[in-house]
């Protein structure tokens, strides 16, 4: 995949640059480098990708334990997994909340860049801080510190108080990434759009938001993903009959390590890669570059 | 706003009623009246005042108290009286140093590569970059598990040169292996985007001059991407001092640290006051080493990163 897309640099220096003819021995030097790079963008794909590919192939293994490379291929422990419907159900719980988490913190995310980037209202500057701060908190600390508040107030664990506590994690990203888009966004545009006769929705529609389209739909990815993988603050906020599928599957690996874990751990794959498809195909996963939290 | 239930062009977002969506102000000025401000920050500002500060008080109070509620620093004195709780902390740093500086070393030569790609080979590469974040941090743990087992594919490769394999599992190497894997996407993507932002006519105006490469490289490339490496340096320590699966599954019974404790407090041994006064110490010196390090790296003219 990585040295496919790595283009090798052509032999000959036609003037790419209109810097006219360089020297042929600084074209192999070039060509070189090149090869260089190819090289080791694919030794740190392969890194990123290793663990993946293991899971996926040690999920068509007949042996009954998990090795790797995989002895035989079956699509047995796939069958297995119809016989254990609280991995769906669990599957079904993450999806939910996670979608949940998405839709709100995008909604929050928007509404609290649009206040701090162009209102001036009471308390702006120790909101901004406290979203900056929030990052720097160890998700276990506050998984604890949920835990012990949810017991103060005698909040019962139920998939909302679990999404309530994945917005932690997640509005600070939206925000910042709803803000890195406003900054972006030449305001004479907008007053432009107000001066031909606009109303402010249709401003707000056709000039504010494409300018922010693409940090949403990254901010609302990265919800997605950062809600449905949480184990942290899940392992706080659930209780035994009501389980996420990465508690679910920590607690099943306490146990035993045979190939319906990464039979799951498969289907998860599939479920983020046709994720990822989506937000291409709308965006283009470039988008998720704005992810850039210093803007 | 009403528009917010409208970007539903989008994957997975819906019109969500949970959300209030106040009106947008018929100003498009910058002086809007404040009170629109606040209205719309409001639906954030009580998640954070109700979830995150409440919380964090919460937790900060009760580690001053013992588990009856009575007023004690036991809790502080315990753990910085203790050379084991002390050992524990400082491998938690070493820890999160070894995987920032993995990240650096490992991402910053790929960010640079990734800059000079079209931009289909980088939405590629990208993707590939992501992949780590996309498989639950349980299955990923578990797949460097059986990689780096004594039966595993790379104790296989040393087998076949005829040399013994390491030991690579539960020691900080695996800890370390395990979470540069998962933090160098969040060290790559803002290094990115410092990358991006460098104006791109400098560089051949350097080598216009008689710079070499490597000199354009040394002083116009990594001076100006050091917000980058700021904002993931940032991200990716903090991020790995308070991990809590990785190293769990992947340092096994010798690698313990103040993550483990904080979990095995609160959850085994029930006892919220001293978990909360394990994880307040982790935040104060996760804080202070971050600010420090922050002042250091930022010198002058460097962005507000995080505070």
């Amino acid at each position: 995949m990585n040295t496919a897309t790595a283009t090798t640099a052509p032999a000959t220096n036609k003037a790419a640059g209109g810097a006219g003819g360089k020297p042929i021995a600084k074209g192999v030097g070039e060509r070189a480098k090149r090869l260089l790079g190819a090289g080791f963008a694919a030794l740190v794909g392969l890194f990123l990708l290793a663990p993946v590919l293991v899971t996926i192939a040690s999920s068509l293994t007949t042996t009954s334990y998990v090795t790797f490379p995989p002895k035989g291929l079956t699509l047995h422990w796939y069958a297995e997994l119809l016989n254990r419907p609280e991995f769906l159900d669990s599957f079904l719980l993450s999806i939910g909340v996670a979608a949940g988490a998405a839709v709100v913190s995008t909604a929050l995310g928007l509404a609290a860049g649009l206040a701090i980037h162009r209102y001036p209202f009471p308390g702006k500057s120790v909101l901004d801080r406290v979203f900056s701060s929030a990052f720097a908190v160890p998700t276990i600390v506050l998984g604890i510190g949920l835990l012990q508040w949810y017991a103060q107030l005698g909040m019962a664990s139920s998939p909302l108080t679990l999404l309530l506590a994945h917005l932690v994690l997640t509005v600070p990203y939206t925000v910042r990434l709803v803000l890195a888009g406003l900054a972006g966004l030449d305001r004479s545009a907008e007053l432009a759009a107000a001066g031909l006769g606009a109303k402010a929705p249709q401003v707000f529609w056709h000039v504010t938001l494409p300018a922010v389209r693409g940090p949403l739909i990254a901010g609302a990815f990265f919800a997605l993903i950062t809600s449905f993988d949480d184990l942290t603050i899940a392992l706080f906020v659930v209780t035994t009959d009501m389980q996420t599928l990465p508690v679910r599957i920590f607690n099943y690996l306490q146990y035993n390590y045979d190939p319906t874990v990464t039979a799951v751990g498969t289907v998860m794959v599939l479920f983020a890669a046709v994720a990822v498809v989506i937000i291409e195909r709308v965006v283009g996963v470039a988008h998720l570059f704005g992810a850039d939290p210093e803007q | 706003m009403a528009a917010t239930a409208r970007i539903a062009d989008g994957p997975a977002l819906r019109p969500d009623d949970s959300a209030p969506t106040p009106k947008v102000s018929q100003k498009v000025t910058a002086r809007g009246p404040w009170r629109t401000g606040l209205l719309l920050a409001s639906p954030a500002i009580a998640v954070l005042a109700l979830l995150f500060i409440a919380p964090l008080f919460m937790l900060v109070y009760n580690s001053f108290r013992t588990q009856a509620g009575d007023p004690t620093l036991q809790n502080y004195t315990r753990f910085l009286g203790d050379s084991f709780y002390r050992d524990v902390l400082w491998h938690t740093l070493w820890i999160g140093a070894l995987t920032t500086l993995g990240c650096l070393v490992v991402g910053y030569p790929f960010a640079v590569y990734l800059r000079g790609r079209s931009p289909r080979a980088r939405n590629y590469l990208s993707l590939v970059l992501l992949s780590p974040l996309l498989i639950s941090m349980v299955t990923r743990a578990y797949g460097w598990l059986v990689l780096l087992g004594p039966k595993g594919p790379i104790a296989d490769g040393f087998h076949a040169v005829g040399l013994d394999a390491p030991k690579m599992l539960y020691n900080d190497t695996a800890v370390v292996v395990g979470m540069v894997h998962v933090m160098l996407a969040y060290m790559v993507l803002p290094l990115m985007g410092s990358l991006d932002r460098i104006d791109p006519a400098l560089t051949p105006a350097a080598k216009g001059l008689g710079a070499s490469g490597w000199t354009c490289f040394w002083r116009i490339t990594v001076p100006l991407s050091l917000p980058g490496m700021l904002a993931g340096s940032l991200i990716v320590f903090s991020l790995t001092v308070s991990s809590f699966v990785t190293p769990a599954i992947l340092g096994g019974p010798t690698v313990k640290l103040m993550p483990y404790f904080v979990y095995t407090e609160a959850t085994s041994n029930l006892n919220w006051p001293y978990a909360a006064a394990i994880g307040f110490v982790l935040i104060v010196v996760t804080t202070i080493l971050t600010a420090v390090y922050a002042r250091l790296l930022r010198g002058r003219g460097g962005k507000e990163v995080f505070a």
